[in-house]
């Protein structure tokens, strides 16, 4: 019963397609949900994501779906490229999800092409992005 | 002298213990290789991550011996998945000495955060005798670190040239924390070899 509670709030909260530039908005009070109702998996590390938006106010989080991240040296081609981008507050790469977690401002208009580009210079490929407001 | 002069035509080649032959784009690595019979330092940069260009010295501590190899190493094809990454690499030197001096082989490995599988095989030509090397390699990380964490791998390593053509086989730890690897393995033939990559 509950599990159906959640999966319609889940429904009526969050829209999650492949279209890079869907949104949905996220409440603090709670963590990420693992699995929409249509089965499209966010998969994001509920303690992770809470970690990382801790101390971010007024700001959106990309969180791109790479394919390819098997070790640490490629989690760390991909940080230091996303370190580099000065719109870039801060940078997160979830290995065991294979999710990596950018912070923007919130007025930033984030475009997944240079994420994918971004991604790909570090040999690995961006295949799907969700953003969220916090 | 038989067996030496082997030896020391097998160690003429860097073992190659599956650290990653090309680094992210703008990335650089230094590899120090040590065994009983040759110390090897090996720098590569990469401008991109399709290929790598670099400088290998070796000091061949049986004749005294100390030579260089410039280096190159190309992506010949690369396959992610969700899970996993499949390579193949192309891989040459040229001794700094003369162009009668060099290799050239390929190199593929597929490993997901749980498994890893590598081969290698490599003509090497040089002035004393052409031969052929190969070798295979799996391995398991007993435990998923997340990023950041102390990564350890457990390997089994097995390698042939054509020279004897005797299969050696042995088994590999690789211990793995942000910018550094280390990998100790150990045959009877080789005795223990040790093998510190430091990426930056």
């Amino acid at each position: 019963m509950n599990r159906t509670f959640i999966l319609l709030i889940m429904f009526t909260s969050f829209s999650w397609a492949n279209n890079a530039d869907d949104e949905m908005h996220l409440s603090h009070e709670g963590h990420l949900h693992e699995e929409m109702v249509d089965g499209e998996k966010l998969e994001v590390d509920p303690e992770r994501f809470d970690r990382f938006v801790e101390n971010l106010k007024n700001m959106q989080v990309a969180v791109v779906n790479v394919h390819g991240i098997v070790c640490d040296f490629c989690a760390q081609g991909i940080q230091r490229t996303f370190e580099k981008d000065i719109n870039v507050k801060k940078i997160d790469v979830d290995l065991r999800n294979g999710k990596v977690l950018v912070a923007y401002a919130r007025e930033e208009n984030i475009n997944f092409d240079d994420i994918k580009q971004k991604i790909l210079i570090n040999g690995q490929n961006a295949v799907g992005m969700k953003i969220i407001i916090l | 002298m038989g067996n030496r002069f082997i030896v020391i035509i097998i160690c003429l080649v860097p073992l190659g213990l599956d650290a990653r032959p090309i680094s992210y784009s703008g990335g650089s690595t230094l590899m120090v290789l040590t065994d009983n019979m040759k110390d090897s330092v090996y720098y590569h940069y990469s401008p991109s991550y399709k290929y790598s260009i670099g400088i290998e010295n070796i000091n061949d501590k049986v004749f005294d011996n100390n030579y260089s190899y410039a280096r190159f190493t190309y992506l010949l094809d690369r396959k992610n998945t969700e899970y996993s990454q499949r390579n193949l690499y192309f891989q040459s030197g040229i001794s700094l000495k003369g162009l009668n001096n060099h290799f050239y082989g390929i190199h593929g490995d597929w490993e997901t955060r749980r498994w890893f599988s590598g081969f290698g095989v490599k003509q090497v030509i040089n002035k004393i005798k052409n031969y052929k090397e190969q070798y295979y390699q799996l391995g398991i990380a007993p435990y998923l670190g997340d990023y950041g964490d102390f990564h350890t791998w457990i390997m089994i390593k097995t390698k042939q040239n054509s020279l004897d053509n005797k299969w050696s086989t042995y088994p590999v730890l690789k211990f793995f924390k942000g910018n550094v690897l280390l990998e100790f393995g150990y045959n009877t033939d080789t005795e223990w070899d040790a093998h510190l990559m430091y990426r930056f």
